[in-house]
């Protein structure tokens, strides 16, 4: 009874989940600066464009943004399940295999050469961050791969290198560029959702969907690899392939959601952990459901991020990363004395 | 009477680069030997002969550079990874996992060869997984996170799960090396159970060659020069063989037709009492 997860208590799990959700997002739309009435939003957008004020801030810039802060909130936390998983390492977490290093470099390279042409309709940051994370996975994966028998560990040390060699870049970068090439890479640096327009917004839900279903019909094996490569090829699971699917994913929509938001730390981190804790740690569930909390989380940083210093905002990851530092340091204390996890 | 495991010729050694360094080193060199169905086979030797990895070509995990493998007439090659797994199922030394799966759902995990796209058990599925924690015992705590067992019953834990996984063979990995006297005796009353009753055919590494004398049907002793023996286990196991193989003296007693070996170290205290009493005879 209720022992072993089947497909029937998932489902009804998700739908409950996902209607928290809309509640979550219901609210933080109605939640601004500006008091916005529900009555005349329902009136329509009016026959000429700003005609309805509340209708424009409502459905052309709040809404826009809630979308887009679940769909990065859930992508990272995804991500996070899937490398926790895979790396057999509670404290990893989308960036660990060098994506906001590679990304920021890109960004860094971008604002730098002064470049200002647009790629569907995006800006030239978000098409630099994604390319710079992409290049730079891959190039991980291909040190890790050849450095040693020992994959996930390679791995890992090639990210934790990778990682130092490119902030360093970065750094030198910011020091010997002009003051207001680097301003804004440095909001981008901490994280920010502005509002994006909707075809960019469009693809990139498309793709981190698709990311998020593949990523999830690999969960059952995701189980039996936190297990280890030996059990997991023993139980009948094809590990290299599992592990690339799964790396390549997990890469692939965090480097959307790098390129869409910046470096947004601690959600890829805390909710997985948090869901694990509440949920369990099979990954069947545990994926569709961090996705699903990790987007309500985002929403609501979001949320707190745009109204607590208001008229100005705050770029969203100091948010998280406040929420997120303790919540941080009470998992290093609580796991490292018990998990082996270089067994 | 078939043979479900048949090793012919087999040779592996590992290359320099997976073991540093070191040159390559055959650590087993044209071995060859058949397990028949539902017979219990222990595979014992000192340490660094082969046993694990002997272990890890029976299962595919590790592919050897000369020689054959036939699980149940086929090639071990011809074999997927999944096809294998409705074969041959592996139990290694227990171990803490690092994310607190519950008993239920690590034992579960046994049904993995069989699932389809999104890997949800089905009834059968379901029913398996509960006979196999009913045989082993472990349905009293299938909902407690496997990190809150004993060892001992941890062990249990994983060999529910390769029961789960049904499969003609069973394969174990040194099952007790961390347990104690009552959860050794334990886990071998368990694999001798799932042998005579459910028909499995289990091929189990040892040091304890007191204990694989009690429970295996034949031993393949592996010994340190590539030398190997296989056999009844009367046969296997003489007094002269262990010391041999070990490198070490044994005092040898018996209980009727059956023989124990004590090792003797230089100053256990029953050594000088051996030794006392050699020395006398020398010089009478």
């Amino acid at each position: 009874m209720g022992q072993v997860l089947t497909a029937k208590s998932l489902v009804i799990k998700v739908l409950l989940c996902l209607a928290a959700l809309a509640v979550v997002m219901g609210l933080c739309t109605l939640i601004g600066t500006q008091k916005v009435s529900l009555k005349r939003v329902f009136a329509g957008p009016g026959s000429s464009p700003g005609e309805n004020i509340d209708y424009e801030i409502l459905i052309g810039i709040r809404l826009p943004r809630v979308l887009l802060a679940a769909l990065v909130g859930a992508a990272l936390a995804c991500s996070g399940v899937v490398l926790q998983a895979i790396l057999r390492n509670p404290l990893a977490d989308p960036y660990i295999l060098g994506i906001s290093s590679g990304a920021g470099l890109g960004v860094m390279t971008a604002a730098i050469s002064g470049i200002s042409w647009s790629f569907l309709g995006g800006s030239p940051i978000g098409f630099f961050a994604f390319a710079g994370a992409i290049v730079t996975v891959w190039l991980v994966w291909y040190i890790g791969h050849f450095t040693g028998k020992s994959q996930v560990t390679s791995l890992l040390l090639a990210g934790v290198v990778v990682n130092a060699f490119f902030s360093a870049i970065i750094m030198f970068l910011t020091s010997i560029a002009k003051s207001e090439q680097v301003i804004s890479t440095i909001f981008w640096l901490m994280g920010n959702i502005t509002g994006k327009n909707l075809p960019v917004l469009f693809v990139s839900a498309g793709c981190i969907l698709a990311g998020i279903i593949v990523l999830f019909t690999i969960s059952h094996r995701l189980n039996v690899l936190a297990l280890g490569q030996a059990e997991a090829k023993g139980l009948g699971v094809d590990v290299a392939r599992t592990r690339i699917i799964a790396f390549a994913f997990a890469a692939f929509i965090t480097a959307i959601s790098v390129s869409l938001s910046g470096l947004i730390g601690f959600v890829g981190l805390i909710i997985p952990h948090g869901a694990r804790l509440v949920f369990g740690p099979d990954h069947r569930q545990l994926l569709p459901l961090s996705a699903i909390i990790g987007a309500a989380f985002l929403i609501i940083a979001d949320t707190i991020a745009r109204v607590i210093v208001a008229p100005a905002q705050l770029p969203v990851g100091v948010i998280t990363a406040i929420a997120g530092g303790p919540f941080f340091l009470i998992l290093l204390a609580r796991y490292s004395r018990k998990v082996s996890w270089l067994k | 009477m078939k043979a479900i495991i048949e090793v012919k010729n087999l040779s592996f050694s590992y290359t320099s680069q997976s073991a540093g360094r070191l040159p390559a080193q055959p650590i087993l060199k044209h071995i060859t030997f058949r397990v028949i169905q539902n017979r219990f086979l222990t595979i014992a030797g000192p340490n660094g002969v082969g046993k694990t990895t002997l272990i890890n070509l029976l299962c595919g995990q590790l592919r050897a550079q000369a020689g054959s493998i036939i699980i149940d007439n086929a090639h071990i090659e011809s074999y997927s990874v999944g096809k294998l797994a409705q074969k041959v199922a592996v139990v290694r030394q227990e171990f803490v996992p690092i994310f607190d799966f519950t008993v239920a759902e690590v034992v579960s995990m046994g049904r993995t060869p069989y699932l389809g796209t999104f890997g949800f058990e089905g009834k059968t599925d379901r029913a398996v997984v509960s006979e196999a924690l009913e045989a082993t015992d472990t349905a009293q705590f299938a909902l407690r996170p496997l990190g809150s067992l004993s060892g001992g019953e941890r062990q249990r834990v994983f060999i529910a799960r390769a029961l789960a996984q049904n499969t003609a063979i069973l394969l174990l990995d040194e099952p007790t090396s961390f347990l104690d006297l009552k959860h050794q005796v334990g886990i071998y009353d368990l694999l001798k159970e799932m042998q005579l009753e459910k028909g499995k055919t289990i091929v189990a590494v040892t040091h304890d060659v007191n204990m694989a004398a009690q429970y295996a049907d034949e031993i393949l002793l592996l010994g340190a020069d590539n030398s190997y023996y296989i056999g009844k286990t009367k046969d296997v196991f003489k007094p002269e063989q262990i010391e041999k193989v070990f490198g070490v003296r044994v005092f040898t007693c018996n209980i009727k037709q059956e023989s124990f070996f004590l090792p003797l170290g230089k100053f256990a205290k029953a050594s000088t009492h051996i030794n006392s009493k050699l020395s006398s005879k020398q010089e009478e």
